[in-house]
Order: structure tokens, then sequence, then C-alpha cells
């Protein structure tokens, strides 16, 4: 295996670089943490390695409607920020748990969409906070929700020569996730759930919940049944269980050597339970929102 | 005080194994066979030595050109030459240019694999506990032990209540951070080989074996090893190493891989335990241990185990009756080895569950009944030795104050658990050491390596310090090849503080007392050994030289040495230390061997878990441990040891386990889904008392501490689980799902596992 590797600092000089060679020639890196492993098992062959750790994609900026976020922003910067606990606790509290601090220096946000992988912490809450991404190539620019655009592991509606520039998520807004791990540390969620609740949409009849389910089978799902359960700020105990009640029926699971699919379906109704609760909870500590 | 290989390893300035080369070396992989149990048809190396940078492959077939005196054993194949006894055995061997091109035409080796059936799960064809009748002739039993002491049958037919469990316990792995690798270098008749062992001499001993070469003519040195929990002691890969660069007249490195690791270097394998403990009056009376122990794809000779793990499920406790039964059977798993306490958390787990819910069965305190009938100084083991200065009670004593004051603090759904390790340690085969005292300091000169426990670089020289009277940086520690260090039988068995400290102590005090004489105008007597064991001088660092200094005299020690001393470097003085030997009352074996204690080390540890009652996920909150240290000698060695093993302990209480598919094959041989503690999973309370007092064999009454303080740690984690929901989990790791299933949360059995159980004996023997 080798390949060379270049750190360019303009997206023209990127794109110049990705465009060389046939496909899989030119392989465009982030922070690396899967890709790496890809190399070290022969899944990637590439000849030349493009960083995109040196362009201008590293903005954190709070604004009236949410945060923008770069795509090479590390993990490490996200989560040391008060900004980011308070206004999205959902994503920070998922960004918590990714791997180790070793890796968070490294993870960005940005690789870990486009890797998309099954089992992602950090999809569940993205998703849940119907998250933006603004995508960038020499075309220009074009700006897509991340629900649509994640179609499985290693399948976005990224378009050749496309990199993403920013995510913006909508902020403040009240959320958590809840996950569970055979090892609390470092491992992958036998389940991770994201609630968030959204505000009225000018005039409407409610406030919006999101629900969205990792790890219990294939990519991440959302849970529309449970969602329409809630349709309050605060709802009632028989709501929250019935919402947890509907995500476990609607949901898919699957059985593998982290967990049977039983034990999957179990957890999620757990997890949604909590994560309606702590939701509310953590919404009234901190004064609304 | 930090220890002379802190800053450079966080430098990494240190060799490991993995980091060895030399100029033309050429990089091995290995082929490895894809199922446990299959017959090689046909083998093809056309392929893979036809790819540019392949200098050479080997097969069964090349070993007897390669080694013509050797002769073969059927029973230890070094490559799989007709069936293969576990997933991943090699079966070829590639040496390249380069590592990927090494790899590449391994997975280019062309093997026709006739797939055969695989024994790997000891409760589907052995449901109920096998008679001797049905054992007999029956080859994969490696070996099997009965022993016994008064009447069992009686005591439980005595009794008030006769309690009966199973327990299981799954594969754990030893994962050393750092994998085997060495680099093999063949010249003449000088076969030499650099690699990360614990232990030069043994490897050179297996090598000798496995090789059918003359002992003079292999030579071993050892790097620095990153973690050897005992799967460092064997020459697993130095034998192909050395015959690749036999074949290819170059250096050759190999190193295993993760995956290799899980595969083929040693490891614990699943374990049976049928208990049944007898109680009359409140007294426990009776107690029988039956044991099925699947020992992997090891030949007989790796079955110690058996016969000295099965003892400890007795626990240091009185009893009037006992029996112990086991088999040790061979599987086509992963072979099993030694392993920091080979099996002792396993029979602790199943032993001091079982003892804490007889407790709670018949309703009394768990630590007060252990205390009831726990071992004193003294009194005769079940095996009939002298119980030797032994900690048990005085840290049950304090366990139980330390409990009082955690319990009056407990959050509600918490639970507080108790266990209590049992384990033996000693010289092991001896060892010898030299120490050379030159103008400068005192440079200890053995053969051992150090493995991360301190117990060389810093414990030895402690040892030295503390005798001589040196400032520990007047101290060295020298590290030489088998062809030139004294004898030592390495870093196993929580020995090197006791046997190679004892010799490093021997060899300073025979140092001093010749030294000693001279500077007090007495002339070179011979070394001897002062009456009780005390230096009869001391000698000091002053202004950088060594002292001597007795009453009011003071001489450099450099003014002792002679010319001739001075020009050859100094003077030397040698320990030697080969322990002294034990023995059983032999009427108690009826079958097999059970095997005599040396020092008996106690660890009494407690836990402290908060459980999810929704979810089933334990979090361990508090934990302390009290360990018979006998005296401690290095305090931050061996606050590391106890601090590795209870974390290390934890991972088999709580997260470790190798899991296989129907066919056999590990599912999970990587970090990935094969999980040990991270420091996150580190208990925000830790205490780790020392007590001292109660003497062992090691310098000043030192008693072994690498392996002690796991074996507890399941047990006491399980016991803590069961007191806070009142539900015993029968097996481990403790693993949320397991844990859901045992408290009724969903459904009691895993669906992807069928496992019926051994049905519970009766009282009277199964009759």
């Amino acid at each position: 295996m080798s390949f060379t590797l270049h750190f360019p600092t303009r997206l023209e000089e990127a794109w110049d670089l990705l465009e060389q060679g046939p496909p899989g020639a030119s392989l465009p890196i982030a922070g690396g943490t899967d890709l790496l492993l890809g190399l070290d098992f022969g899944r990637f062959a590439p000849e030349r390695l493009v960083s995109l750790s040196r362009l201008p994609l590293q903005r954190l900026e709070f604004g009236r409607d949410g945060v923008r976020i770069g795509s090479m922003l590390p993990l490490r910067t996200l989560e040391l920020d008060e900004r980011v606990r308070k206004g999205v606790p959902a994503l920070a509290q998922a960004i918590n748990e990714v791997g180790s601090v070793q890796l968070r220096h490294r993870a960005t946000l940005g690789g870990n969409v486009v890797r998309a992988s099954a089992t992602s912490d950090l999809l569940p809450p993205l998703v849940a906070l119907e998250t933006e991404l603004t995508l960038v190539s020499r075309g220009g620019r074009r700006t897509v929700r991340l629900e649509g655009f994640v179609e499985g592991s290693w399948k976005t509606g990224l378009r050749v020569g496309e990199i993403v520039e920013e995510l913006h998520v909508p902020s403040p807004r009240p959320g958590t996730y809840q996950w569970q791990r055979v090892r609390p540390a470092n491992d992958i969620s036998q389940v991770g759930v994201a609630v968030v609740r959204h505000p009225k949409n000018g005039g409407g009849p409610s406030v919006r919940w999101r629900i969205v389910a990792g790890g219990t089978a294939g990519s991440f799902q959302r849970l529309t049944r449970a969602e329409a359960c809630l349709e309050r700020d605060e709802p009632s105990e028989r709501e929250v269980a019935e919402a947890a009640r509907e995500a476990a029926g609607e949901a898919k699971f699957l059985t593998d050597l982290r967990a049977a699919e039983e034990y999957r379906r179990h957890l999620l109704r757990v997890l949604v339970r909590r994560g309606i609760e702590r939701t509310v909870r953590s919404a009234a500590t901190a004064g609304g929102g | 005080m930090t220890r002379p290989d802190a800053l450079p390893k966080a430098e990494g300035r240190v060799e490991f194994g993995a980091d060895l080369s030399a100029p033309r070396m050429l990089w091995a992989a290995y082929a490895t066979a894809p199922h446990p149990h299959a017959r090689l048809r046909s083998l093809s190396v056309d392929e893979a030595l036809a790819t540019p940078g392949v200098r050479a492959v080997l097969t069964a077939a090349d070993l007897s050109a390669l080694l013509p005196k050797r002769k073969p054993d059927p029973q230890r194949p070094l490559l799989v030459a007709k069936e293969s006894r576990f997933q991943g055995e090699p079966f070829a061997l590639v040496a390249a240019e380069d590592l990927a091109t090494a790899r590449a035409a391994a997975r280019r080796v062309r093997a026709d694999w006739e797939v055969l059936p695989a024994f790997t799960d000891l409760t589907k064809e052995l449901p109920s506990w096998p008679t001797p009748e049905v054992m007999k002739g029956d080859d994969r039993v490696n070996a099997h032990v009965l022993a016994s002491r008064g009447d069992f049958e009686k005591a439980c037919r005595d009794a008030d209540v006769v309690h009966d469990e199973t327990y299981r316990t799954n594969m754990v792995a030893q994962v050393p951070m750092e994998p085997h690798a060495c680099l093999a270098r063949v010249r003449g008749e000088d076969w030499h080989v650099r690699t990360t062992t614990q232990t030069p001499f043994g490897l050179r001993e297996d090598l000798v074996d496995k090789l059918g070469l003359p002992t003079e003519r292999v030579r071993v040195e050892g790097t620095w090893v990153g973690g050897g929990f005992g799967g460092k002691n064997e020459a697993l890969l130095e034998a192909h190493a050395l015959l690749l660069s036999k074949r290819t007249g170059r250096p050759v490195r190999l190193a295993l891989t993760f995956r290799e690791e899980f595969l083929f270097s040693r490891t614990t394998q699943p374990a049976v335990f049928q208990m049944t403990s007898c109680v009359r009056g409140g007294r426990l009376i009776g107690r029988r241990t039956r044991l099925l122990l699947d020992t992997g794809a090891s030949l007989p000779g790796r079955d110690f185990a058996l016969g000295y793990a099965l003892g400890f499920t007795l626990g240091p406790y009185r009893l009037d009756a006992w029996e112990l039964e086991g088999y040790a059977l061979r599987t086509h798993r992963p072979p099993f080895g030694p392993h920091r306490a080979p099996l002792a958390p396993q029979c602790s787990f199943a032993a001091e569950s079982h003892l804490d819910s007889l407790a709670r069965r018949i309703g009394v305190d768990p630590i007060a009944f252990r205390r009831q009938h726990v071992w004193e100084a003294g009194e005769k083991t079940a095996f009939g030795q002298e119980v030797p200065p032994f900690a048990a009670a005085e840290a049950l004593a304090r366990g139980q104050a330390l409990e009082r004051s955690w319990r009056a603090e407990l959050p509600p759904g918490g639970g507080i658990g108790i266990a209590v390790g049992f384990w033996s340690t000693g010289t092991g085969a001896g060892g010898e050491a030299i120490v050379r005292l030159c103008p400068t300091g005192l440079t200890i000169v053995q053969g051992e390596r150090e493995i991360g426990t301190g117990s060389v670089c810093e414990a030895t020289r402690a040892i030295a310090s503390r005798v001589t009277g040196l400032p520990m940086e007047a101290v060295q520690v020298e590290y030489l090849d088998t062809s030139r260090a004294p004898f030592d039988s390495g870093v196993w068995g929580s020995r090197t503080t006791i046997a190679l400290g004892r010799a490093v102590q021997k060899a300073c005090e025979a140092l001093l007392h010749d030294l000693g004489r001279r500077g007090l105008g007495l002339g070179r007597g011979h070394p001897r050994q002062s009456r009780r064991g005390a230096p009869e001088v001391r000698l000091e660092l002053f202004r950088g030289r060594v002292m001597v200094r007795q009453g009011e005299l003071a001489r450099p020690l450099v003014a002792l040495l002679t010319s001739q001393e001075r020009k050859r470097g100094g003077v030397e003085a040698l320990g030697k230390e080969y322990g002294r030997s034990h023995d059983i009352d032999r009427s108690v074996v009826k079958d097999g061997e059970l095997y005599p204690y040396s020092d008996l080390i106690a660890s009494v540890h407690l836990a402290q878990v908060a459980v999810d009652r929704d979810t089933g996920a334990v979090r361990v909150e508090r934990y302390a441990a009290f360990q018979d240290a006998g005296h401690v000698v290095d305090p931050e060695g061996y606050r590391g040891q106890v601090e590795g093993a209870v974390l290390m302990g934890l991972g088999t209480a709580l997260t470790e386990e190798g899991l296989l598919t129907p066919q056999g094959r590990l599912q999970n041989p990587g970090l990935l889904d094969y999980r040990i503690p991270t420091i996150r999973d580190v208990p925000s309370e830790l205490q780790i008392v020392a007590i001292e007092g109660h003497p062992g064999s090691g310098p000043w009454g030192a008693k072994g501490v690498g392996e002690p303080p796991i074996i507890p740690v399941p047990a006491a984690v399980a016991n803590a689980l069961a007191d806070a929901t009142g539900a015993r989990v029968l097996e481990i790791p403790l693993t949320p799902e397991r844990v859901a299933r045992a408290l009724g949360i969903i459904s009691a059995r895993a669906p992807t596992q069928e496992v019926p159980g051994m049905p519970p004996v009766t009282p009277t023997g199964g009759k």
C-alpha cells in the first residue's frame, strides 16, 4: 500500500487533486477514523489521499435560526463548546459518546455523515434536529435535508465533486440522546435514540417531536408513529407510554452478536420513554426552548 | 519516584517486539485454517511463491529438510499437516520483502479442506455429568481429577440444607496491547531470536523441544514486553520465524495480527461448575465441585489448570467433608493456556457466588458466614498442608467494617457484594541474579524482561537499594540473553519479586558481607548471610561515591576495590533462590493430580453496583480491594498491579466474551466486539488496601501480587448484583442482555444459544 497525502488549503485546489486519475484513485479524507481502517484492511487502495483538514471548513457560528457547523470541525471542539451543549443537547450528548477523546480530536461531523455508518451515534440526533447540509462543488452550492440524503452505509446523495461544506442545525432545541451498550465507553450502541422537540411552525397546531433510532437494524430509522403520539410540550404519562409502545412496534430490529432482536425492541421502548421524559425535564429546567 | 522505563515508553523510545528490524529483513505472515476442524486434502503454494517479492513459502512438507535431526511429534505439529485442530491454526508461512506482499501471498496459498464436525460446546454433547464409564476411552479427555476427604454423601444426608447450583463461565482472551512479535536470525549454528517474552529461558526450552536442537545452539533475547498475562511464555511463533530465516538466510520478522492473537495465542475457555454445599446448624459441613473445563485445542500437559484450580473452588474454608471431580476436555476451540491466575477468577465466581447464595438462603450475613469458616494460620488446608501466614480473616474483618459504612450510604436500588479470592504463589522454578558493584553504583545482572509490572525494572532495584543503602538512582538493571544471563524461570505466576527479588537480596547481602569485612580490615571472607538476613554494614552514596559505613568508619567503597577488580569493572556476587518444596496429604487424591500450595494469599474485594432495572445494565460505582501483601516492596508497583488486575477482572465480570458461531468459528476476534475495559470503565472510587504482617517467602515477607487481585472480581460484582436485585445470574460476563434475562425483563433464554442445562445433582451424589 502506498499513496501520496495532500493538504490543499483552497477548495479549487482540492477539486484539482480529487479529479486526478480514474474513480477511486483520489479519495478525500476527513478525520480518517474509518477510512484508515479501510486502508488497513485493503478495502480501499487510493493513489492519493486529499485531506480536507486545511480547507476553510471549520466554522462554528450561532445565529437566530440555529448553528452552522463546518464539516471539518473536530468533534472534540463541539463537545467542549458550552453553546452546543445548551443549544443542541441531543447532538452534544451523542458526540460525547463517540469513541474516545483521542478519536474525537480527529473525527468530524462531515466525515460521519458521508460515512453514513449503520451504527452511527450522530445520525439519529442530526436527523431528529432536522439538520440541513450545504454541499459545495465547482458548479456551486446546494442545500439538502440530511434525512433524505443518507441512504445506507457509505451511500449518500453526495454527487461526484461535491464536498460537505457545513451543517445547519436548528437551535436551541430541547432534546436528548439515549443509548445502551455492552460496554458503556467506546463501544457500538445496541440501540441509540434521539428525541428532539421542535417549536410550533408559525401558527401550527402543536410542537413537533422527532424520534430517531439507530443501531437497531440497518441505518437510522425515524419513528413517525411514535412521533404522532405526541402533540404537546409536555405529553401525559399515557402518551409517553403510547409513543414508546409504537416505537417498539414500528421499528425494524435485527439479532446480531451485539444484541438479540427481542432485547433491542425492549431497549428501544425504554429509551424512547426516557428520551421524551428527559427532554421535557431538561427543557423545563433550561427555562423552556 | 519515576520508573526508569516511564519516560522512554511515553516517548516511544523503547523497542517492543513489533518494533524490531534488521538490515535485509524479510517480513513473514501466516496462512491459517479457516475451520475449527477440517482435513487438509491438498495444498498448493505455487501461486504464493510466484508472487513478486516472495522469498519463501513453508508448509509442513518442508520441515524435515530444514530440521533433519528433529523427531516430529504428530501430536504437536509445527504446521498443520493433515488436520486442523482449531480455527486459525497455521498451515503455511510466507516470507517476503514487505508485509503487504507477505500477507497477500499468504492468502494465495491454496488449501482444500474437508470440513469435519467440530466439538466446541461442552454442554452440547455432554448434557449431564459424565460418569467415568462414559468418559473412559474418550480421547478428548486431557485430564481427570478425583479427590475427596471425609464422607461427602453422609454430609449431604446429615445436612439441614443442601444447596445445588450450576455456574458457567465463557471464553476470555488475554489481549496484551502488544501482540506477539519476534525477529529471528539463523547464522551457522546460532539460532538467535529476539522476541517479546515473559520467560526467555522457558521459551528457549520450548524451542529446543520444538526444533530438536541442542540447548546451547538456541539463543533467546527478550525485548521490552507490552503486556504479558501468561500468553507470552511458550514459543508461539519463534520456531516459525527461525525456520524461515534458516530457509532464506535472512533475518525474518514475524508478528501476530490482533485477529491471530484471538485465534491462536492462549485463552481461557468455557467452564461449567456444579456446586453443592451442605449446612447443618448454620455450619458448612460439606462441599462438592464438579468441573467441566474446556481446554480448547490444548494437548495433555496443559491440564495443570484443572488440578491446580479445582482446589480453589473449596475456598479457604473449614469443611468436614469435600469432594472434587473435574474433566479437562480437548475441543476445537482456541488453545487454553496460562492466563493471569489461570481459571481462578472463574473458580471464585462459581464458589463465592455459591457461598453467597447459600448464606442468603439460610438467612445469614454473607460476610459473617465467611468469617465463621475462614482458615487461620496454623490449621490445616483441605489438602492437609499447614496454613502459612494468611490474611484472609483480617481482610474479611476489615471488609466487613467498610461494607457497613458503604451500606449506610447506599442509594436505593444499589447493592454491595463481597468475595474472597484465594491463591498461592511461590518461587516457580527458581532463579538467580548477579550484582556487580563498580565505583559509580550497582548493576543487577539478570535474565528476565520487564513486562510492564515494574517487578524487574523497579522492584529489584528497590530491593538492592534497601539492602545496600544505595539510593535507587545508583542501581541499574542489565538484561542479558539466555547465553549470558544467570538462569531465571521468568515473569509468571506472581513469582518475580519473590524469586528474583530474593536472589537479588541474597546477592547484595553476599556482596556486602564480603566488602564489609574488607572495609573493616577483616580480609576477604566468603560471602555469607548474616544470621537474621540483615546486612552488617551499610553502603551509602556520598558525593557521588559509594561509601561503606560502620560505626565511625567511613571509606569510599572504591578504595576497597583492588586494581584488578577495577580493571574488571567491579566485583560481583551471585544470589540464588530455588525456594523449598511443599507437599499435600496424598491420600486425598483418587485420580489425577492436585498440587501443593506455597504462600497463601487472600484477596477480599467489595463491589458496590447500580443496576438499571429497565435495561439490565450494571455499573460498578465503588470498589475496594483488601490484599494480603505480606510486605510491600514497591508501593507504586504494588498499587499498579492491583488496579490493573481489578480492571481486567471487571472485563471478565461484565463485558469480555468470545462468541462462537454454531460451526465453532469465533465471531469477534478483534477489539471492536471483544470488549476489554477502557479507562472510562474504571469505578469512580477504587480503594486499595495492602495488608502487611502475614509474611510470605519473598524479600522481607513479600507475597506475589500479579495474579491474586484479579481472582475475586467477577464474584464480588455478581454478589453485589444479587444484593441489589435478589436475582442470581449464574453465568459471566454479566452483560446487560444476560442480566435482563435473569431479571425477567425479557425472556430467560437467548434465541441464538441453544444450551441444554445440566440437571441439578441430587444431594446423594447423583444416584
